[in-house]
């Protein structure tokens, strides 16, 4: 008996030695030597390999940061500046600052808005849908509904709000990463500058058709009249192919154009209560 | 006026289902059901009810509490399974071993690898060997019960294989390999009639539901390494005739090894499926130290069906003829 | 002579041809017709009109804006009321030429006598000419330019035409009436194409569920007595009009992945393509008339038509030509049930390619909720690719291009043959359409970098 325990203590411990043996000498053989700094540089990232940055993942984005010659070019959205600069500390570079940015979609068909012309029974997908047809409304142009983006959202910042069928961006969440603009088939979430306690202006539209079709498809479409652009004192508004566009560097957050839109596709968030009417607006862009 | 629907092409549906595929598959075994009924009476009806009854329950209440998708619930699958778990059994099976054996298919085999279509064993057979191994008695207590139809002359007594297993392949030798195939009393209930299972299995053919390979190349392996090994020594090996209707072979065969789930999905992946799952049948009946393997064969092979599709293919449109 | 049907997959769909017996009507016209611009493959054409232009029957709107592109020709003589964007039958925009009906007056090189001319033209490079002058495209289902089809690129040289009759599609008639109506047009224009292709080999092919056809075309074909034509019978199979399908059932040769069916000395091109040709070249008629069919599953025959349509009419006034649409309808499909398009906008109005206005009803048509795959592997072996499109589904649902790519997901003809056979409802042409897309942008990305 005692020698068939012997036995297999002895062979089991011999075996568990010469493998120990192997691992350790394939460990030493193919070691990799990377630069240390790779991985500071990964662990101060956020870590949700979201490729926001234009890189594959975090670890790729701390390759690069470390092999660029400066930081100019990679820039973390997701961390924004506090990470950057600790980014910059590690590797000794200078980091220029950038404005904090959000997603933004710039729609506003919702059901009640925009009346559905037909029923929509494929592949629950907004690329599937894009691809098939204009949609399911009378603008080409607008949400599709399938949210698309909500999937593409590594960090649950998207969500289908299931009475307007359009997706909501939790600010507090986005971390302008991008997918979400690259995922839209239609183009219609734009990252905007978060702007100052996180109010901005911006038409909330993508309709390029005239203003007579605009219209006929959807009650909150932008048609294009240029009224905006003319009350605008900060030339910030440009209409083109009857859309009008707020560049966000120049808009100084004045709302004049607000007022002016006869349609309400211009949208203001955030900003304090002031008059009754600004209130309604705002309402109407939360919701 | 309602909004019309757009949707992608193709805008036409086969009407094929799931559920009706299923449900061909059992009426497909109806002609064998009918026969344990009329053979074993009451306790066929008690057996195939309560099997397939527990299994439906089963997995109706795992998909609803467990895994609360109740859309993964479907009742003609989980009933099919229920079936085909009785068949694997004697007639004289005590209820709460069904119970076991239900829980341990649709539980353990089928859902807890996510439910319709995502299990690697087949869910029946993972049942039976379960009971086999853990409650042997119950498994091989060949009584027979009273039937509807008294004129069926049968003794109790153990299987063919397992006489041919303790005793030698010479004590089979004289065996009525025709009535054997016809009706054969004694075994699991799917071992009563070879004949009435074929007879489904055409159905099956027919309905194009499942298609012949598999079935084809296990017989034919099942005849061709029989035959050598009989003609080195009839003494101690069966004969291919024998080996094709006696014992489980021929269920297993046409409706286990079968399953959509649980087989290679290209032809020729399914002859070789086939053809191990023949061999290594042949291999346990020969020299294993249980009397029948077409249970533990089954489930070895459903080990190498994805290793199998991944190496067999279809043959494309445009890479081979210029 | 044997029944031969193309090697791989295929389904078998119900039949469905409910207006086969119905002749060919001729629609009135309508007070105003849209003419869409894109109605071929490739570029769209670019207007040549303005507003207030008079413009004949055959008097050319539009033309061409590139290789693959092609003329478009008034349907209607009247007057230009706008050039502008209008929304087809998707609802996407599209530039298209609106013009007010007046009368019904023709160019006069058009040759409106019913007379047959049987003579084939010699010159190629005339009558190639022709056929691109008259706009004619491929009547199929792709609408690619027919000019372009029947001039291969040097270095490759056609030594068969096959003139597809099979009609593979349930409900679809139109090929059929017009088999039966006008076949030796028909082989004439076949016979054109032949000329112009160098005097190849020519193969009429018509699936077995069309007899009348069969036999018409079989009479006529002896009345003209051509040489070197026949007429071939091939057993009913979805999707056996797929040019690729065709050759392979008729010829028993395979195009290469990516590569034209030029490529193993094949030409295909459709019966009512023969038919344009042959207007073209013989009646110098363009391209501004085609054969529809007005069906659907729970239709009554009183409802039933095959009409002969001219471009731009808009679907909705054919529709209330024909009774208007149905109340049962719960989509309206333009082409095929199995490859054709759902209409989204039936103010769109009809094109070139238009085959059909298929009213299908809900229980027909509506999709069932997706359940799991069963590995049936009934998909796989319905595609008449050869391809696995369960494994592509779920390639592609995993973002694996390369693995997609290996699957050949480019070789995808979006026939729908596996969705149709999917016992578990899996919406895999969505998805397989999909994965080819991703497929090809990156093969034609590698090629460009390559460069």
């Amino acid at each position: 008996m005692t020698g068939i325990f012997l036995w297999t203590v002895g062979i089991l411990a011999g075996l568990g030695f010469i493998l120990a043996l192997v691992l350790f000498l394939i460990a030493k053989k193919f070691k990799v030597e990377e630069d240390p700094r790779i991985d500071l540089v990964e662990k101060a990232l956020p870590g949700a390999n979201c490729g926001g940055c234009g890189f594959a993942g975090c670890h790729a984005f701390a390759d690069a940061a470390v092999k660029a010659p400066n930081l100019d070019n990679n820039f973390c959205p997701v961390g924004g500046n506090d990470v950057m600069k600790k980014v910059a500390e590690i590797l000794g570079y200078e980091v220029k600052q950038q404005t904090p940015k959000v997603a933004v979609l710039r729609c506003n068909g919702s059901c009640e808005n925009r009346p559905r012309i037909n029923e929509y029974d494929g592949v629950k997908s907004c690329r599937v849908k894009a691809a098939l047809y204009a949609g399911d409304t009378l603008c080409p142009y607008g949400c599709l509904g399938c949210g698309d983006c909500v999937a593409a959202c590594a960090f649950g910042a998207l969500s289908l709000n299931p009475e307007t069928g359009l997706p909501e961006v939790d600010e507090s969440k986005c971390t302008a990463c991008g997918a979400c603009t690259k995922a839209c088939p239609k183009g219609l979430i734009e990252l905007r500058n978060k702007g100052p306690r996180s109010m901005r202006v911006y038409v909330c539209c993508s309709n390029k058709d005239k203003g007579m079709f605009t219209r006929k498809a959807c009650k909150a479409g932008c048609i294009g009249c240029g009224k905006c652009a003319k009350v605008c004192p900060h030339g910030a508004i440009t209409v083109e192919n009857n859309l009008a566009y707020i560049d966000y560097t120049k808009c100084k957050l004045c709302k004049k154009c607000v007022a002016e839109c006869p349609i309400g596709a211009i949208h203001a968030v955030n900003f304090p209560v002031l008059k009754p009417k600004t209130e309604e607006k705002k309402e109407a862009s939360n919701e | 006026m309602e909004n019309k629907i757009v949707s992608p092409n193709p805008h036409l549906h086969s009407r094929n289902s799931t559920a009706s595929l299923m449900r061909d598959v059992i009426i497909a075994l109806a002609p064998a059901m009918l026969l344990c009924v009329l053979c074993y009476g009451w306790s066929a009806i008690m057996l195939l009810a309560l099997s397939a009854g527990f299994c439906v329950l089963i997995e109706w209440a795992i998909a609803k509490w467990m895994m609360r998708q109740p859309s993964i619930f479907c009742p003609s699958a989980a009933a099919l399974t229920g079936l085909l778990l009785a068949l694997n059994m004697p007639p004289t099976t005590p209820w709460w071993t069904v119970l076991i054996g239900s829980i341990v298919a649709i539980g353990v085999a089928k859902m807890s690898f996510g439910g319709m279509g995502q299990n690697v064993f087949n869910p029946a057979i993972t049942g039976r060997v379960f009971l086999l191994v853990s409650f042997p008695q119950q498994l091989t207590t060949w009584d027979i019960p009273r039937g509807f139809i008294s004129s069926i002359d049968a003794v109790s007594g153990p299987t063919l294989l397992m006489q041919a297993k303790l005793d030698g392949a010479s004590t089979v030798a004289n065996v009525d390999l025709l009535k054997t195939f016809i009706l054969n009393p004694g075994g699991s209930m799917g071992e009563l009639s070879g004949l009435a299972l074929l007879i489904g299995f055409v159905y099956l053919l027919c309905r194009k539901v499942v298609k012949p390979w598999i079935p084809l190349s296990i017989f034919l392996t099942v005849i061709l390494v029989s035959s050598i090994f009989h003609l080195c020594n009839p003494a101690v090996y069966t004969g291919p005739v024998f080996n094709l209707v006696a014992g489980g072979l021929i269920l297993g065969a046409c409706f286990m090894a079968t399953d959509y789930v649980t087989s290679p999905m290209s032809d020729w992946g399914g002859v070789i499926f086939g053809v191990g799952l023949g061999f290594i049948v042949m291999m346990i009946r020969y020299f294993g130290s249980y009397p029948e393997g077409v249970s533990f064969a089954i489930l070895i092979m459903n080990m190498t069906v994805p290793l199998i599709d991944r190496a067999f293919h279809r043959k494309k449109y445009g890479y081979g003829r210029a | 002579m044997s029944k031969h049907t193309f090697s791989i997959g295929g389904i078998h769909p119900q039949d469905a041809k409910f207006s086969r017996g119905c002749a060919t009507e001729v629609l009135p016209l309508p007070p105003v017709v849209y003419v869409s611009m894109a109605q071929h493959l490739g570029a769209p054409a670019v207007p040549c009109v303005a507003p207030g232009d008079k413009v004949k029957v055959g008097t050319v709107i539009g033309e061409p804006a590139g290789f693959i592109s092609a003329y478009v020709h008034s349907p209607v003589s009247g007057t230009v009321k706008t050039v502008a964007p209008r929304k087809d039958i998707l609802g996407n925009n599209v530039m298209h030429v609106e013009i007010t009906v007046e009368g019904d007056e023709w160019e006069e090189t058009i040759d409106r006598t019913p007379d047959i001319i049987t003579e084939i033209p010699t010159d190629r490079n005339a009558v190639l000419d022709k056929i691109k002058m008259a706009g004619v495209v491929g009547l199929g289902g792709a609408t690619f330019p027919a000019h372009v089809k029947l001039n291969p690129a040097p270095g490759s040289k056609a030594d068969c035409i096959l003139i597809n009759g099979s009609e593979c599609e349930p409900y679809l008639t139109s090929d059929n009436r017009i088999m039966i109506e006008r076949p030796s047009e028909i082989i004439i224009g076949a016979a054109i194409m032949q000329m112009v292709l160098g005097g190849c080999r020519c193969v009429i092919a018509i699936e077995d569920n069309k007899p009348e056809a069969i036999a018409s075309m079989k009479a006529a074909l002896a009345d003209l007595g051509y040489k070197n034509m026949e007429i071939a019978v091939l057993k009913k199979k979805y999707p056996q009009g797929g040019e690729k399908q065709l050759i392979d059932a008729v010829l028993k040769r395979q195009v290469r992945s990516g590569a034209l069916p030029i490529s193993v000395g094949a030409v295909v091109q459709n019966v009512a393509t023969a038919l344009a040709v042959y207007e073209a070249v013989q009646k110098n008629k363009p391209l501004i008339t085609n054969t529809m069919t007005i069906t659907g599953d729970l239709l009554p025959v009183s409802g039933q038509h095959n009409y002969l349509f001219r471009i731009g009419m808009p679907l909705s006034f054919i529709a209330e030509q024909a009774g208007g649409v149905p109340e049962y309808a719960a989509k309206i499909v333009s082409g095929g049930p199995m490859m054709g398009k759902a209409v989204a906008n039936l103010d769109a109005s009809a094109v070139k390619g238009t085959a059909s206005l298929l009213y299908l009803s809900k229980e027909a048509t509506k999709r069932k909720e997706e359940g799991h795959c069963i590995r049936c592997a009934k998909c796989a072996d319905s595609c008449p690719m050869g391809l696995e499109p369960f494994l592509i589904n779920r390639l592609y649902k995993a973002g694996d291009l390369a693995g997609m790519e290996k699957a050949s997901a480019q070789d995808c003809i979006e026939c729908g043959c596996c969705q149709y056979s999917c016992p578990a409802n899996i919406p895999l042409v969505d998805n397989l359409r999909m994965a080819k897309g991703q497929v090809m942008a990156e093969i034609k990305n590698r090629r460009n970098n390559g460069k």
